[in-house]
């Protein structure tokens, strides 16, 4: 983590090894996709980008449509996405919502009637309601990056990516099965849309795998700024396992601190750990050893796995710490990315741009290309519909002082295993689409 | 004659407005319609707003009653299967309730005090719908709110989804609010607030029950500021308390002192003006960041150099057309 | 017993940044009667400072506070020049100003940083174990320490210096003042300057132990609100008083129960303050 000091008034800089290495990875990109250069590659798809751009909750939208920008770079430099006999440059139109419902529902009017775009890739969460009603009416394709706004009425939602919060039973898996005698768990999360589904996900996984949630999960405001308080009551019972849920980044880094700052010895397991480097910064590294999340740095070897779908995750990575510096990477950077190789995968299977098209190729065979590999179009029995793509999804943990993916685990193995502890867990905090 | 020819001239300029009410949206492109919902949503809160500062109170609150209409109107029809229209006006009643209550604690503070009264009392309103889930929904409230039902008329059927046509409702619901309002600033009450305002003292000494008159005021500009919630929740379908922090009373507040208040179009030119540059001139040039900076700005400047709103720019141009100084900001 | 003791220790450190605000807050509205909105912004820009200062170009932590204190003072001090004065005559015009000086400063922090939070190393790992288990970061202890100096600071320079003598004369009546030849510019641009001073070095202080981020000037102006108005208004040691009492519920009523009933205990404490004695607990007089 070597460009953590780039003033934010400066370019990042680059050392010339890096230089090199970014140039290969161009060069070997555009070596490999010379061939699929189609002929006469003028037309052009618009694909919707309506996520909060400004205000606090832009975090979430931002760094995606930056990593939108590569992705649409080089599909249109290797000569777009092929669709039938035309390959389609991808042109992102992007409207900010300010994570307002209204606006959000004005946004989605403008992107489909007026740009004329063939897909709308959103944030979701507050902003979703706002739009549902528009997206049945015009059938135009959606997808979210949280499963908790699907619901049987609407068929053209998506969560093509990330189902949050189903997939952090795989960290809590691995984790009883490597450290079996850490029994006693507590819990705390940001009281809101994102928190309290993640909370009920982890308490199935810890009873699950055996272990005692030794106290009721801590719901804290989202406008708490001094975390000393939350750390003193959580720590009060002598937890083995700290879990951070799905806390945002601005939490879980307070939250690390005071952990570390109050003598914390235990194991912490948390959904994100975004820029866990500036963590480490702030306690220390064996504080931070072995520490499990779920989103892997996209330098990772492991994902250069023959089963990952997403396009070369590595120079991905490489492209996106040089554009907007290292220290910008978050879990959201290669979201939004990945369900557009999933549209464009499906679009070339349908032969077509047009939405429903798209959106029966995409789920034809109840399979679709997840990121992590290949996976099952699923959620009847939480979300109502299967329009949520579950497959594997990698363990992370943090050795050395940097994530490494420790494997991956199957989220509908464990679901075949345990689907009603989660199904009560979820009624238990009212998160059932029918109880929303 | 010459108050004929007056009379004329307001008809006409009546005429002219209608008219332009109803074209206004044909020109318009479809999302833009919807900016323009919203804009006649906003147009009520911001003049029943309005009302309130008449006294010479200031409320942080304001947005607050939005809600509370909002929210209840909201869970009227999902809880207890009010119709729509009627419960449109039930949260409305609802929230001249919770503002008739919150006038006793509140009317016993004045100015700064009332100002920040008013905020904490909302804040507590705004955290309590985050805090109980039941049956507020939390942090992320209340969604799948029914919308207006469609009106089936023989052959026609009119689908209040589509933005011109809840348009076209919002402008008579908001007319008719606007014509009220208008009604109770030009009636004995309303000089009464006035009297208040500028000299309470005196107003209390010749037996005017000040605390009375500020409770009606608020009462009033809540039962408004609430149908203005209700006329919003039914058509976005969903609310939630994000949707009325002082963030959004900060924006209020900026269309009415850009505007001015002194007169009673001043706060609608403040809403339609910024609407129309943070909507539509600020969006095309795609500087979405610098957006509240623009706001802040045009804030700053207005209150240093347009004292009294952009509305003292629309009375000089009316002074000079007309050649005398028939203003009514006189009275104000 | 462990947990009670933490807990005090977690509502002191609490009590002092809160107290560096609100004092700054009441003393900027003392002498020139505006409530500056953008109280928590300078706060914000405070923290901001020692992200660039200390985080990007790397220079000592405590240079980064003084720097940032410095700074800070100097925004205050153009907001006087700049929105305040004009206003003199206008209190909610001052205070309308002040709102739209702080969309400005989020818009120039989001514009120079971005929306997302910074990240400020700690410039120490050290803790003190007060008792088995009960545990103070030096970090947090700068904190407290750096509230009792200058607070103590500013007391005697408003009771032995000839400046503190006009400050408190403006603060009670402005017209004696001026006819004493108490400059009123003079002693607002003072006032101001140690105002925002006071925020900015809050925002400094704390910079390591928060994230900062353009937006986390709003929960601080909240609380700040409540201290004020429970301390009465216009009164620097109650706004002490105040900080303290407010932290102290606050942090036991989270610890003890959950941090958004302790957030209405706090709003409800204010209006109830207000109902009964709208001067506040300490206030003696009513400048509305």
């Amino acid at each position: 983590m070597t460009t953590s000091d780039d003033s934010k008034f400066a370019f990042p800089k680059m050392d010339r090894r890096e230089f090199l290495s970014t140039t290969a990875a161009m060069t070997v990109v555009a070596g490999v996709s010379m061939p699929q250069l189609a002929f006469g590659a003028d037309k052009v798809v618009k694909i919707g980008f309506l996520a909060p751009l400004t205000g606090d909750v832009a975090a979430w939208g931002k760094p995606g449509y930056d990593g939108c920008l590569i992705w649409a770079d080089w599909v249109n430099a290797a000569g777009g996405v092929k669709v039938g006999g035309d390959a389609y440059k991808v042109e992102f139109v992007a409207y900010d919502n300010e994570y307002d419902p209204a606006k959000a529902r004005a946004g989605a009017t403008k992107l489909i009637k007026e740009d004329g775009v063939k897909f709308v890739m959103m944030l979701g969460g507050d902003t979703w309601p706002g739009v549902e009603k528009i997206a049945a009416k015009e059938g135009m394709l959606f997808s979210t990056l949280l499963p908790s706004d699907l619901t049987p009425e609407t068929k053209t939602l998506l969560a093509p990516c990330e189902v949050h919060p189903i997939y952090n039973v795989t960290g809590v898996e691995w984790m009883a099965e490597q450290f079996p005698d850490l029994k006693k768990a507590v819990i705390c999360a940001q009281d809101d849309a994102l928190g309290k589904p993640s909370v009920a996900t982890y308490l199935a996984a810890f009873e699950a795998a055996g272990i005692d949630v030794v106290d009721d999960p801590l719901f804290f405001d989202p406008a708490t700024t001094d975390f000393a308080p939350v750390m003193t009551k959580l720590l009060a019972s002598k937890p083995d396992i700290l879990c951070l849920d799905t806390c945002y980044a601005d939490y879980v880094h307070p939250l690390c601190e005071q952990a570390f700052q109050q003598g914390f010895k235990g194991k912490i397991i948390s959904c994100t750990m975004d820029f866990y480097q500036k963590v480490i910064e702030k306690t220390s590294q064996e504080f931070m050893e072995g520490v499990i999340f779920q989103f892997p740095d996209f330098d990772d070897p492991a994902l250069n796995d023959a089963k990952v779908n997403f396009q070369k995750p590595n120079e991905f990575y490489a492209e996106y710490a040089k554009r907007y510096g290292e220290s910008e990477w978050g879990a959201v950077s290669w979201e939004y990315a990945s369900i557009m190789d999933l549209w464009a995968d499906g679009a070339s299977k349908a032969g077509s741009v047009e939405p429903g098209d798209v959106l029966e190729a995409m789920k034809a065979g109840g399979k679709g290309k997840h990121a992590f590999g290949t996976a099952d179009w699923w959620g009847t029995e939480l979300f109502g519909i299967d329009n949520a793509l579950v497959g594997d999804w990698p363990v992370v943990v943090i050795e050395g002082g940097k994530a490494k993916i420790k494997g991956f685990k199957s989220i509908p193995a464990w679901w075949a295993k345990h689907s009603d502890l989660m199904v009560k867990h979820f009624k238990a905090l009212g998160q059932m689409y029918n109880q929303r | 004659m010459p108050e004929r020819s007056i009379r004329l001239g307001q008809v006409l300029a009546f005429i002219a407005l209608m008219a332009g009410l109803v074209l206004l949206p044909h020109v318009l492109s479809y999302s833009q319609q919807e900016v323009l919902v919203f804009l006649v949503i906003n147009v009520l809160v911001v003049v029943s707003y309005r009302l309130l500062t008449l006294t010479g109170e200031w409320s942080l609150g304001h947005v607050v009653m939005v809600g509370v209409g909002a929210y209840a109107s909201a869970l009227f029809t999902k809880k207890l299967g009010v119709p729509v229209p009627l419960s449109m006006l039930c949260g409305a009643v609802t929230a001249a309730a919770v503002a008739f209550v919150l006038s006793f604690p509140l009317f016993r503070m004045k100015g700064f005090y009332f100002l920040i009264g008013s905020f904490a009392a909302g804040e507590i309103i705004r955290l309590i719908w985050k805090r109980f889930t039941d049956p507020f929904g939390g942090p992320k409230g209340i969604k799948r709110i029914p919308g207006f039902p469609d009106i089936e008329f023989g052959a026609l059927s009119i689908d209040f989804f589509e933005p011109v046509n809840y348009y076209y409702f919002c402008v008579i619901v908001v007319g008719l609010a606007l014509l009220i309002l208008y009604r109770i600033e030009r009636s004995r009450i309303g000089l009464t607030f006035h009297a208040i305002h500028w000299q309470d003292k005196l107003a209390e000494s010749v037996s005017v029950d000040t605390f009375r008159y500020r409770m009606l005021a608020f009462v009033i500009a809540s039962f408004f500021a609430g149908l203005g919630g209700a006329l919003f929740a039914h058509y976005v379908g969903t609310v939630n308390p994000k949707l009325f922090d002082v963030e959004q009373m900060v924006y209020v507040l900026i269309w009415a002192i850009v505007g001015g208040t002194t007169t009673f179009y001043g706060p609608i030119m403040g809403v339609v003006a910024l609407t129309i540059i943070n909507e539509i001139v600020l969006r095309s040039l795609g500087v979405d960041e610098m957006r509240p900076m623009f706001y802040g700005a045009i804030l700053i400047l207005s209150v240093l150099f347009l004292p009294t709103g952009l509305e003292s720019i629309a009375s000089k141009v009316k002074a000079w057309f007309a050649g005398s100084s028939r203003d009514k900001t006189a009275t104000g | 017993m462990e947990l009670l003791l933490q807990t005090i220790t977690n509502a002191t450190y609490a009590a002092s940044y809160m107290a560096l605000i609100a004092v700054g807050l009441v003393l900027i509205f003392g002498v020139m009667g505006v409530i500056n909105f953008a109280h928590g912004e300078l706060y914000m820009a405070g923290a901001y400072s020692v992200v660039y200062l200390y985080t990007d170009l790397k220079m000592p932590f405590f240079l980064a506070v003084a720097a940032g204190l410095i700074f800070v003072g100097l925004l205050g001090l153009v907001m006087e020049r700049a929105l305040f004065r004009p206003l003199r005559d206008n209190p909610l015009g001052g205070l309308i100003a002040s709102i739209g000086f702080l969309l400005i400063l989020q818009t120039v922090a989001v514009l120079g940083f971005g929306v997302r939070m910074e990240h400020v190393p700690p410039s120490t790992q050290e803790k003190i174990f007060l008792t088995e288990g009960v545990v103070l970061t030096v970090q947090r202890l700068y904190v407290i320490v750096a509230t009792v100096v200058l607070l103590g600071g500013l007391w005697l320079f408003l009771r032995k210096s000839k400046f503190g003598w006009a400050l408190r004369a403006c603060a009670q009546d402005p017209e004696a003042a001026a006819l004493q030849g108490i400059s009123l510019n003079h002693t607002a641009r003072l006032a101001m300057f140690i105002g925002a001073a006071l925020a900015g070095v809050a925002g400094a202080l704390t910079a390591p132990l928060v994230s900062p981020t353009p937006h986390m000037g709003h929960a601080v102006i909240v609380t700040a609100f409540i201290i004020i108005i429970v301390g009465g208004i216009g009164s620097l040691e109650g706004a002490v008083i105040a900080a303290v009492l407010y932290a102290f519920v606050h942090t036991f009523v989270t610890t003890f129960y959950d941090g958004v009933i302790a957030n209405i205990v706090g709003l409800s404490l204010m209006l109830a303050v207000l109902v009964v004695r709208p001067t506040g607990l300490f206030g003696a007089k009513d400048r509305a």
